[in-house]
């Protein structure tokens, strides 16, 4: 607990020092604002509800940022060649992650990376709109399913 | 050599928005459009923010720049998959390449 809020005022300051641009006299409305968004924080998302893995995170965010190039690159590529280089489908997936922010940041997730855009949640199961159903898509998406796991420590 | 790759950066965000737009009024339907405003539009400002994140007079100042992409990635997400999921339950079949 005690943790958590060191933690959440420590990424509040920082998030206050970026947005205010380093002034110094803004820290008296900015201590106000960082302990009523600590406090609001912990009230929507209570401290024991998500253990969040900071090496998973961080591959997470490779893995996105990575993903994220490829993906434009793709679709650039597509734009410019016309409808020949689609073949659009549906795929249907059954997700591993529990309930929960994991599901919804994966759908939120699939819809940024190469070819796979998610069309509908339905408790678990995930129906994927993709662009070219000749490419590995399901494997790439049970991949990241993998990484968002191991940001919230789920064992799979 | 800063002002240059910041520049090159540029050029390189400004293509996938042009990309991203090109796609918009050449895919065949919204499901197709959608990905390439997403993905395209994601890398595009990503490539834009970082250029002037490089630019930038001070580090609080950059980093703010950067602060910008993932609000937007999120938003950008969540509105792609709401239009996805409305366009599905109204029956929008998606497109086959003319076969059934």
């Amino acid at each position: 607990m005690l943790r958590t809020i060191i933690v959440r005022c420590l990424l509040a300051i920082a998030l206050w020092w970026i947005l205010s641009e380093g002034r110094i006299d803004s820290w008296g409305i900015g201590a106000i604002t960082v302990v009523s968004a600590v406090i609001i924080s912990l009230r929507f998302l209570p401290a024991s509800t998500v253990p969040v893995s900071l090496a998973g995170l961080v591959a997470f965010i490779c893995l996105f940022v990575w993903n994220s190039v490829r993906g434009g690159i793709q679709v650039a590529l597509a734009a410019f060649e016309g409808r020949t280089a689609l073949r659009p489908g549906i795929l249907e997936m059954r997700l591993k992650l529990p309930p929960g922010g994991g599901r919804i940041l994966l759908v939120n997730t699939l819809g940024l990376m190469p070819g796979t855009l998610g069309v509908e949640l339905d408790d678990d199961r995930l129906r994927l709109h993709v662009l070219d159903e000749r490419l590995p898509i399901a494997e790439e998406a049970r991949e990241i399913e993998r990484a968002i796991g191991r940001v919230f420590k789920v064992t799979q | 050599m800063l002002s240059t790759a910041s520049t090159l950066l540029l050029c390189v965000g400004g293509f996938f928005y042009l990309a991203g737009t090109v796609g918009l009024l050449r895919f065949p339907d919204v499901y197709c459009r959608l990905h390439a405003l997403a993905k395209a539009d994601n890398l595009g400002l990503g490539c834009i923010l970082l250029a002037l994140a490089l630019q930038a007079p001070n580090l609080e100042a950059a980093l703010k720049l950067l602060l910008i992409w993932p609000l937007v990635l999120a938003a950008s997400a969540g509105v792609s998959y709401a239009i996805a999921r409305r366009a599905d339950v109204l029956g929008v079949k998606p497109w086959r390449g003319g076969k059934p």
